[in-house]
């Protein structure tokens, strides 16, 4: 069934088209909460509420936009909130993000190299929870959730070229945080 | 092309938005500028670390979690939209009850006329039911019809029947 149509079905209070639209969404919209929260049952409960939430603003919905743009949209806004009531993250350590990641005990069994590739992306996902709120918005949307263009700008309200500026911005700040552990030189150029 | 606009070129093409032309260009310059060539492998390899391997799932059984809470919610929805309801009403409400009130107070009532003036705006001569009086020959009778005739005219003289 089409999208729309398991919508307008929801919004006649339909269990079974709403099940359709969760099941959907259901690993998007928490795997976006996972890059935020970073605890497997918070952004588990985060996800249920962004649902939840959805569910209840579904009469108000129009149609106007696509069903995943205007749940993502939710989904951002509450995660956002979740964040501010814990306030801010604090600036996490590199060393400290290396050594909890060497130190890993499943990553004792595998090789070196895979190794090195988890202890790696665990520094680079961490980085970005050092990044200023907007920063990490828009590149969790962009490079980790993998959202084109065009649907980050309708998600966020931003113009085309607000999305390309920020984007480059937040990628930029990221590379000089992690530059060191990203090539075996080291040091970093001021382009 | 210096190095800041081929940072910019490096990303759009690592996001597949550079046209032929453009990366023509920022090969050129990569092919002469070891500084750039630096930030593309950094970029290139940040970018990929950041891309999750598989999407990631919640926890299992997540609809029917979902589902009660849901319903949970349907139970307090009509209530929560009654109190809105409510609260856009009752202003209204009020503020049509306060107008009424208003109008009564100050919507000018009918005066009391006397009897006289009664009879004046009926047409009627104030004087014809006096006639009775003026014609009785007797001295005690007409003593006591202007009696009655004053008592008529202030009740709240009389004495009250319990």
């Amino acid at each position: 069934m089409e999208e729309k149509q398991l919508v307008r079905l929801a919004q006649d209070g339909s269990q079974e088209a709403f099940e359709e639209l969760v099941t959907k969404y259901q690993s998007k919209v928490f795997s976006m909460a996972m890059n935020f929260i970073r605890n497997r049952e918070a952004a588990d409960d985060a996800a249920q509420e962004v649902f939840l939430k959805a569910y209840l603003a579904l009469p108000k919905f129009h149609l106007k936009s696509e069903f995943g743009t205007w749940l993502y949209r939710i989904a951002i806004n509450h995660i956002k909130d979740i964040l501010r009531k814990r306030g801010r993250a604090k600036e996490v350590s590199l060393e400290e993000v290396r050594e909890i990641s060497v130190a890993d005990e499943n990553a004792l069994e595998k090789t070196e190299m895979e190794r090195e590739t988890e202890a790696r992306k665990g520094l680079v996902q961490k980085s970005v929870q050092g990044l200023p709120e907007k920063y990490r918005t828009i590149l969790t949307l962009r490079d980790i959730q993998g959202l084109p263009y065009d649907e980050i700008s309708r998600v966020l309200h931003l113009s085309p070229g607000t999305v390309d500026s920020r984007l480059h911005r937040a990628r930029r700040m990221l590379r000089h945080k992690i530059a060191p552990y990203l090539s075996q030189e080291g040091g970093s150029h001021e382009l | 092309m210096n190095c800041k606009t081929a940072e910019k070129w490096i990303l759009k093409s690592l996001d597949g938005r550079l046209d032929e032309p453009s990366r023509r260009l920022l090969d050129e310059h990569l092919s002469v500028c070891p500084f750039c060539r630096k930030a593309e492998a950094e970029y290139r390899s940040m970018l990929a670390l950041l891309r999750p391997d598989t999407t990631e799932a919640p926890l299992p059984r997540f609809w029917e979690r979902l589902e009660p809470r849901l319903k949970e919610e349907q139970k307090v929805v009509p209530l929560v939209l009654w109190e809105r309801w409510a609260l856009h009403v009752l202003p209204v409400f009020a503020a049509l009850v306060a107008l009424a009130a208003g109008l009564f107070i100050f919507t000018p009532q009918a005066l009391e006329l006397s009897q006289s003036e009664t009879l004046l705006i009926e047409n009627t001569n104030p004087f014809t039911e006096t006639r009775s009086l003026f014609e009785e020959k007797r001295p005690e009778a007409r003593s006591m019809m202007l009696i009655f005739a004053s008592l008529e005219d202030k009740p709240s003289a009389r004495r009250q029947l319990p």
